[in-house]
């Protein structure tokens, strides 16, 4: 215990610097020659013997029945893994939660939604092709399902559990654990396709400094120019999707498939950094969401329909609106499929 | 009230499987899940020693504190019981216990891993005292029959001790006085260290 949790710590906060190696816990291979040393020199002092108990990698340590590391005695690290789970990562990873959500309450009720301030010019630009939406949704929806599922099974006993009793809460569980082992693989999935649709439009660029410097004028309601996505959306594509998503995706199948006989010390590893990396990117997910949704006026609809109001474009995202339009100008809206179907829409309206 | 303990007294203990087999005997356990398990260290070098292992019945026992649907629950003896019936599957209670008890009929692709399986000390589970039900999820009670443990039971070299925790380290004191060695208690310090916690039997199964 005293040794593992130390290790342990560096060793989560190293995998969350995407370093994913194992601690290994010093290997005393000879200790079977020690004991053999030692009843020469002491008889009835079986000291080695119980020192190879604990750390339980002596290759002379066998036994009859086939399992996970069957023929190890004891694992202390199991108890330093519940300390990790039950209380860092339980209890702060559910403050955190319950801080975000907090603070983006407060801050709705704060400004309220980020509206136009021109009117809306009727004019409509090709923000998301069919692909792009479809790329998204995908992910969208895993996400949720993966949130919601893996926030009962984490946090479902402090929370649910009081006020549903056990056998609904079991039931819940046991719905949410098969949704969530079979969704996983779908994210993981989607992370890739998001990683190659999106890539193209998220490489920093000088202006996105001076964004995060004003913080998009999100406080100051100031208006700061971006390309197609801004320099939040930026780091939410690098950090969140690419990062976390790949972080939690790699433990995920790690804690998916025990049918390779993982040893319990990868489990636990996996776990802690599975569940604090799903902390963080809900944490993120959450902001991502409100400012999709009820946060920005319009967004919701660009990803709904691919389509936003050119007022819209020109207010969030200025760079990418004159790219759009001298493109629309120079390809000829014919060509264009953006274009033409934008004319089309426009004209209907 | 008692306080239920196992002891294995790895002086004695000659590896013969004894308490592995009765087990499985007597609970009908299925296929490729142990509830007990013969460990030897040092396999063939001069001071070689074997020691039974089970579950423990831990004090604060790290397998119910990770349980996401809470489904252990602990006798008025200090025995650690589960039910199945709220069991996910999770794997968690294995990763958490140190003696490696928690078992699994499945092989887990997709975390499959079906019902979790331990040594019970032979006291059953949730369900009524001596069910048919009892005894297909949890095998036989015999603690509610005033029998010990099958395999402390059936030791032949009486180094497996299971029951009354007071009765089973006054055994253990007087063996390490007479032959003046071996006074390593193994697993009692991991198992029993702490203080005693979720000791509020519920009358019945829990739901
Ligand atoms: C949006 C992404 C995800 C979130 C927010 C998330 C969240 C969580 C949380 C909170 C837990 C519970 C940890 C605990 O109780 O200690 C968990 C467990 C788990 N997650 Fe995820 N997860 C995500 C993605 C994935 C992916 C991509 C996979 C698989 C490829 C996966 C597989 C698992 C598995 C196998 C478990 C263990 C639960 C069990 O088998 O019962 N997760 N996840
Ligand atoms: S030995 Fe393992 S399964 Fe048994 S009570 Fe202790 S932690 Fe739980
Ligand atoms: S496998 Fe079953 S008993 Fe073990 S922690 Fe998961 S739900 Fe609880």
């Amino acid at each position: 215990m005293q040794v593992g949790m130390r290790q342990w710590l560096c060793a989560g906060l190293a995998a969350l610097a995407f370093v994913f190696t194992m601690p290994a816990f010093a290997a005393d291979a000879s200790s079977g020659q020690d004991q053999a040393a030692r009843q020469q020199s002491q008889p009835g002092n079986n000291a080695p013997v119980w020192r190879d108990v604990r750390s339980g990698d002596n290759k002379y340590q066998t036994t009859q029945v086939r399992g996970v590391e069957s023929s190890v005695l004891m694992q202390p690290e199991g108890e330093t893994w519940r300390q990790v789970r039950n209380n860092l990562v339980t209890i702060y990873g559910g403050w955190l939660l319950v801080a975000i959500m907090a603070i983006i309450g407060g801050f709705y009720y704060w400004k309220g939604p980020i509206k136009l301030h021109e009117k809306p010019t009727g004019r409509q630009l090709l923000r998301f092709g069919s692909w792009d939406r479809m790329v998204h949704w995908g992910a969208a929806i895993s996400f949720i399902l993966l949130s919601v599922t893996g926030t009962i099974i984490l946090f479902g006993k402090h929370i649910v559990l009081p006020v549903v009793g056990f056998t609904l809460f079991s039931w819940l569980a046991t719905l949410s654990k098969y949704i969530h082992n079979f969704v996983g693989p779908v994210f993981a999935f989607c992370v890739v396709l998001m990683f190659v649709t999106f890539v193209k439009d998220n490489f920093p660029k000088a202006h996105d400094l001076k964004w995060l410097a004003k913080f998009g004028g999100l406080v100051s309601g100031e208006h700061v120019p971006s390309g197609r996505f801004n320099a939040g959306e930026k780091v939410w594509f690098w950090l969140g999707v690419t990062l976390l998503g790949l972080v939690v995706s790699v433990t995920g199948f790690i804690l998916n498939f025990p049918n390779f006989e993982q040893g319990r010390e990868l489990m636990q590893i996996a776990n802690v950094i599975h569940a604090i990396s799903a902390v963080l990117f809900l944490t993120m997910g959450l902001s991502h969401i409100y400012l999709g949704t009820v946060g920005v006026e319009g967004a919701y609809d660009a990803m709904r329909t691919g389509y936003v109001d050119e007022t819209w474009a020109k207010e969030h995202h200025e760079y990418w609106y004159r790219d759009a339009v001298a493109q629309q100008k120079s390809g000829g809206g014919a060509t264009n499929p953006a274009a033409a179907s934008s004319m089309k829409e426009g004209w209907k309206q | 009230m008692a306080r239920m303990k196992f002891l294995c007294d790895a002086e004695r203990c000659i590896e013969c499987n004894g308490c592995v087999t009765a087990c499985k005997n007597e609970h009908e356990v299925p296929w490729g899940v142990n509830r007990r398990r013969v460990v030897t260290l040092n396999d063939g070098l001069p001071g070689e020693k074997s020691i039974s292992v089970a579950c423990m019945h831990c004090s604060d026992a790290p397998c119910m504190a990770v349980c996401p649907v809470d489904c252990f629950y602990k006798t008025s003896e200090g025995v650690v019981l589960h039910d199945k019936d709220l069991c996910i599957g999770c794997g968690y209670c294995f990763y958490a216990c140190p003696f490696g008890a928690p078992q699994f009929p499945q092989d887990g692709a997709f975390g499959m891993r079906g019902k979790m399986d331990k040594c019970t000390f032979c006291a059953g589970g949730p369900e009524a005292d001596n069910s048919p039900e009892e005894f297909k999820k949890y095998g036989r009670n015999r603690l509610s029959e005033g029998k010990l443990p099958a395999c402390a039971e059936m030791c032949s070299t009486k180094a497996l001790l299971g029951g009354d925790a007071d009765v089973v380290a006054d055994i253990y004191r007087n063996r390490v006085l007479k032959r003046g060695k071996g006074a390593e208690v193994w697993g009692w310090g991991t198992a029993y260290g702490k203080p005693e916690k979720g000791a509020t039997p519920p009358a019945g199964a829990k739901s």
